[in-house]
């Protein structure tokens, strides 16, 4: 295959695994985070540091679950104490924090991040990984959607007084789906980091997080299909439109706005509203 | 023993006594009507009930074991349930969903199991079921959205009845409803209690709750102003003069 | 002397603080959006200023064109992008809102560059009183006065003012105030619009500060902003002036004391979170 094509491909799949993950979190559980980012970042780095001092990818891949999940369990559970508003905001403060604490550890490459990862396959290989991980996730997310899980989710995303009403323990199913969402982004940033081979703090901050988030809105937000949508959108886009990349981030905005005044519920509610009037 | 044992429960908010040490017993099989002005602490009396807000002071018993301290989900977990004010439906699904969401308390503390189980077609039965007891099996496949309040109040009642609950506490489950509508969702609470569930509703329609309600308790400015056989209470000077001194 | 230089540093700091997240504080109250593109209305008014001052006008002027651009901009704001989301759920304007910011970030980078302003001349920069051994430059004192300045106006204009009563009644209970012949809508106006006012000035004395005005010079201080706001306790007026002024001073000295740890940017968010570990409505009393 075409290198260009595969690198787009590889990029796609990550984005997508990313947007299915927080997904799970923000679509389904209602629980908006602003600092999906940071976990995403939190498996890059120890993947990396994994495989740079010479162990096998395998082991990085877990690593970097791992890490990704505990962070997302600490922060889950941070995030039981405050709601709404307060939870976007301590989510962005987690995200931040992240960026802050990397930003000054040495043994993290500082700003300057971690050089030379070396990947396990070639593009070819890695774009296979990813694409993997990306159907990895989306298979996941649609057995949350089809069991019990899911519906609780819906329940507490809608309303979370009337939910533990029900009896249902909102706590333990929140943190349940900030430990799917933030493993899901633990697995993309290790596959991320051995496909750039150089990770950087500021590929983790506070504007991809947005951008993560904007994907599964643009997609429309609870949606597993609308989650890809909208990575694969979103992704594309800039490169559909090479003339568009000096504007890339106006269009961004652009768009988010627009999507959201047209159709909160992203490209799924149009194709959803399209559907019905073919129909009827 | 008392199902539900309320004992000198208080509770303010930024210094106004919303509760004052009230203290209630619901027997098993009862069926309470809870009345009282506006801002009279009946609706903050129920929260404190289900766990949604902490009592400043006093004591909950539930089947003979403390809940004080337990969350909301807990104290329906062991059948404590309540049915809010406003219905809330959740709009975009079915009665029949939302009906089944009731069922959901079965895996409501249990993540793995809740993933582990597939949601579509297994309760359907039981869910269709609920809603023809509450009378509206007709509007099993709407979403919540396109049903009128009547219907939605009925389908919060089946939902709550998939809960399995052993004391039903309903917040006005007659408000914004007109008297037609109203009077045959107090025939459908009287049926409830006969079939054997315990039920503690809070209502302004006071004509309906002292026709269906076998006892009354009266609050006011959050204190227990009197408690009995309806035409007892409703004899008592003391709530006389609360009521008639709100209406006049 | 190098504690209480510190110490006014970080005064000067949180009064800059406080101007931004006064405004995104009285929003909230008002509406319950997070106004994230606050940082672009903040850029705004640098942009107008440095552009009117490198034109000829004198830096007041300068800074009252900012200031009333600015104000301009916050109300059409409100109508254009938020207005039509009020009754959404409130990711919804989040979104938007985060949108608003990252397309007006652009717009200032494609019309006057990635690399930002400069003041041609920035007199206030580099001269000041001298306090006792203690340098402050009129740029700081200006800061620092204008943000008491303005905030004493504002708790003036909520105390004493009918249009300061409506406004209170709206935040209170929208309803009754509307049954009252308020109109809610004004109100919100009048509160982007103020808010703007402020951002603005804030805008064009940190441009002046830093001489230099670029693209996304607003937007840590907008994240910090709501980070204010939500250890204030959202919508509490006197818990976001403490906060600020907080976290103004902690940065100051955690400058100093953290640099090994965490970068300056990250202690808002460290004292934010560790704030709402222990007390989830912020440090004020709620509402």
């Amino acid at each position: 295959m075409d290198a260009y094509l595969t690198s787009l491909l590889t990029f796609v799949a990550i984005n997508v695994t990313l947007a299915l993950g927080l997904n799970l979190i923000t679509g389904f559980c209602g629980q908006v985070s602003l600092g999906h980012a940071a976990f995403f970042g939190a498996g890059a780095y120890a993947a990396a540091l994994v495989t740079t001092a010479g162990h096998p990818f395998a082991l990085g891949l877990l690593a970097a679950m791992a890490t990704a999940g505990v962070l997302g369990l600490v922060v889950g559970l941070a995030s039981l104490r405050v709601r709404e508003d307060f939870l976007a905001i301590t989510t962005m403060g987690a995200g931040f924090l992240f960026l802050g604490f990397v930003r000054k550890q040495e043994w993290l490459g500082g700003e300057f991040g971690i050089p030379g990862i070396r990947p396990p396959f070639g593009p070819e290989g890695m774009a296979i990984l990813a694409v993997a991980s990306a159907l990895l996730v989306w298979a996941a997310g649609i057995a949350v959607r089809r069991s019990w899980m899911g519906r609780i989710f819906l329940a507490i995303a809608r309303d979370e007084e009337a939910a533990s009403s029900l009896g249902i323990d909102t706590a333990r199913f929140k943190l349940a789906a900030f430990l799917l969402g933030t493993v899901s982004a633990g697995l993309a940033g290790a596959v991320y980091a051995h496909v750039v081979q150089l990770i950087v703090p500021d590929a983790f901050g506070f504007i991809q997080s947005i951008t993560i988030l904007a994907m599964v809105v643009v997609g429309g937000i609870g949606s597993n299909l609308g989650a890809v949508a909208g990575a694969v959108l979103l992704t594309l886009l800039p490169e559909m439109f090479r003339f568009v990349d000096t504007y890339k981030l106006l269009v961004y905005g652009g768009l988010l706005i627009l999507v959201m005044h047209l159709s909160p519920d992203g490209l799924v509610g149009i194709a959803r509203r399209l559907l019905g009037a073919v129909r009827r | 023993m008392s199902l539900l044992e309320i004992r000198e429960v208080s509770r303010a908010f930024g210094g106004v006594v919303a509760v004052d040490r009230v203290s209630l017993a619901v027997e098993p099989g009862a069926f309470l009507g809870l009345i009282g002005p506006n801002g009279a602490g009946k609706t903050t009396l129920l929260r404190l009930t289900c766990g949604l807000e902490r009592p400043d002071g006093g004591s909950i018993r539930f089947d003979g074991r403390d809940v004080t301290r337990l969350p909301p989900h807990r104290r329906a977990q062991r059948g404590l349930v309540l049915t809010h004010q406003v219905v809330r439906p959740f709009r975009d699904l079915t009665l029949t969903d939302n009906v089944l969401l009731g069922a959901a308390r079965e895996f409501g503390r249990d993540p793995l199991r809740a993933l582990a189980t597939f949601a579509y077609r297994d309760r359907r039965a039981e869910a269709e079921a609920l809603l023809a007891r509450v009378g509206i099996a007709d509007f099993a496949g709407r979403t919540a959205a396109e049903v009128p309040l009547g219907i939605l109040k009925r389908m919060q009642i089946a939902r709550a009845l998939a809960t399995g609950p052993r004391l039903l506490l309903l917040d006005e489950p007659l408000a914004g409803l007109n008297q037609t509508e109203a009077r045959a969702i107090g025939d459908l609470l009287t049926r409830l209690h006969d079939e054997g569930l315990t039920l503690v509703l809070i209502e302004h329609n006071l004509a309906e709750v002292l026709r269906i309600a076998r006892r009354l308790a009266v609050l006011d400015r959050g204190r227990l102003l009197a408690e009995g056989e309806p035409e007892a209470v409703m004899r008592d000077p003391a709530v006389r003069r609360a009521y008639l001194g709100e209406a006049a | 002397m190098f504690y209480v230089e510190l110490l006014i540093a970080g005064l000067v700091q949180g009064a800059m603080y406080a101007m931004m997240a006064l405004g995104l504080t009285l929003i909230y109250g008002l509406l319950r959006i997070l106004h994230i593109a606050h940082a672009a209305v903040f850029t705004l008014g640098g942009y107008v200023g440095v552009l009117a001052a490198n034109s000829g006008l004198p830096l007041g002027a300068a800074a009252a064109l900012g200031v009333l651009v600015a104000a301009a901009a916050g109300p059409l704001v409100y109508g254009t992008v938020y207005r039509p989301l009020l009754d959404k759920p409130p990711y919804v304007a989040l979104i938007a809102s985060i949108g608003l910011l990252i397309a007006m970030e652009d717009g200032f980078r494609l019309l006057f560059g990635p690399y930002g302003l400069s003041f041609a001349e920035n007199p206030w920069f580099v001269t000041g009183p001298d306090l006792g051994g203690i340098f402050l430059n009129w740029v700081q004192i200006a800061l620092g006065l204008s943000a008491v300045l303005a905030i004493a106006g504002l708790g003036l204009f909520a105390v004493g003012s009918r249009a300061g009563v409506a406004w209170r009644a709206t935040v209170d209970d929208p309803e009754m105030a509307m049954s009252f012949g308020v109109s809610p809508e004004r109100v919100r106006l009048l509160a982007f619009a103020l808010a703007s006012a402020l951002a603005g000035l804030a805008g064009f004395l940190v441009g002046l500060l830093n001489n230099l005005i670029e693209p996304g010079m607003g937007n840590i201080t907008s994240y910090k902003g709501l980070a204010i706001v939500v250890l204030g306790g959202l919508g509490n007026v006197p818990g976001t002036l403490w906060a600020s002024l907080l976290l103004g001073v902690a940065e100051s000295f955690g400058t100093i004391y953290l640099d090994k740890i965490l970068d300056r940017d990250a202690i808002a968010f460290f004292i934010l979170v560790a704030v709402l570990m222990w007390r989830p409505q912020g440090l004020a009393r709620g509402r």
